[in-house]
């Protein structure tokens, strides 16, 4: 089913407005803002259900890419496979260069034992030097953030950006062929999957940041 | 060149700090229905074993999203689903 027509048809308020934030969150966090929370407000939904519901969208959009990445094969049998994904699919779009994060009223600190496992996560991946040198690292998230609005990065393309702009912006098109012309540059997995998860633990927490920011204002 | 997606080592396969941290996930509470009939790790445990430190931190932030509220399961679903949907993904 299009989740679009869940977000904006579907009778029952709660879910319409659970759908409009996990599709807002995925697709451009900013846009989120006081409508939403007063629609979310009205359908029963409290600012702390909002912040989980930022929270698991994000996080789910971090077990997508990486799924993507490995190429996953399901663990059970479903009646109705998911259509094909479409590499073509033009990228998730760019936040206006200024984009709002962590302010306003809605944190993410009210959900203490989410914000204290992302923070370990957070430190475990972005200030290592192995496989990935910790200066690509640090471009990488810069470039990341600078997509969704946070400043521009240091000048100069870090050495896998178009790999952690796949990852960010476009994880449908998450497969060999992301991977091949790094592959063929010397590149091992490891490496690759470092810059993969460098660049969606970044996304991850930027949306987060981004989405919170904005309902909150 | 090789035209695949990134290598994942199986539960079967798995040694050393991998395997250890396979077990640890599989005694973790988890509803029937998220159990893997094959009987080791699940897929998306799997999916991160190039990284086998990375696959505490990330499955312990869900616990703390997926076993605790104020979503309800068919909330979370909800919200999964959804964002797996755009995102273009079978998982």
């Amino acid at each position: 089913m299009d989740p679009r027509a869940v977000a904006t048809r579907w009778p029952e308020p709660r879910l319409r407005v659970l759908a409009e934030l996990a599709t807002t969150v995925t697709e451009a966090p900013w846009r989120l803002g006081p409508a939403v929370r007063t629609r979310a407000a009205e359908a029963g939904i409290d600012d702390d259900t909002l912040i989980h519901g930022v929270a698991l969208s994000a996080f789910f959009g971090h077990l997508n890419r990486v799924a993507d990445a490995v190429g996953m094969p399901l663990d059970y049998d479903v009646r109705y496979p998911a259509p094909h994904a479409v590499p073509s699919t033009p990228r998730y779009e760019l936040a206006p260069a200024g984009t709002d994060a962590n302010v306003g009223e809605l944190a993410l600190g009210r959900r203490p034992a989410t914000a204290a496992a992302l923070e370990v996560w957070r430190a475990y991946v972005l200030e290592r030097d192995a496989p990935l040198p910790r200066a690509e690292r640090d471009a990488i998230v810069a470039r990341v953030n600078s997509h969704l609005g946070g400043p521009p990065g240091p000048a100069g393309e870090p050495l896998f950006a178009e790999l952690a702009d796949t990852v960010a912006l476009a994880p449908w098109a998450l497969g060999p062929e992301a991977f091949a012309p790094l592959r063929a540059g010397g590149a091992d997995d490891a490496l690759l999957f470092d810059v993969c998860t460098v660049a969606s633990t970044a996304n991850m927490l930027r949306r987060i940041a981004v989405a919170l920011a904005a309902l909150g204002r | 060149m090789t035209a695949t997606t990134l290598a994942t080592t199986a539960h079967t396969a798995s040694t050393g700090v991998l395997r250890e941290i396979y077990e640890r996930m599989l005694e973790r509470p988890l509803p029937p229905t998220y159990r893997p009939a094959h009987g080791g790790a699940p897929g998306i445990v799997v999916a991160h074993s190039l990284d086998p430190l990375l696959i505490p931190k990330v499955f312990g932030t869900s616990s703390t999203l997926n076993g605790a509220g104020p979503l309800a399961w068919p909330e979370r679903e909800l919200i999964n689903a959804t964002t797996s949907r755009l995102n273009q993904c079978l998982y």
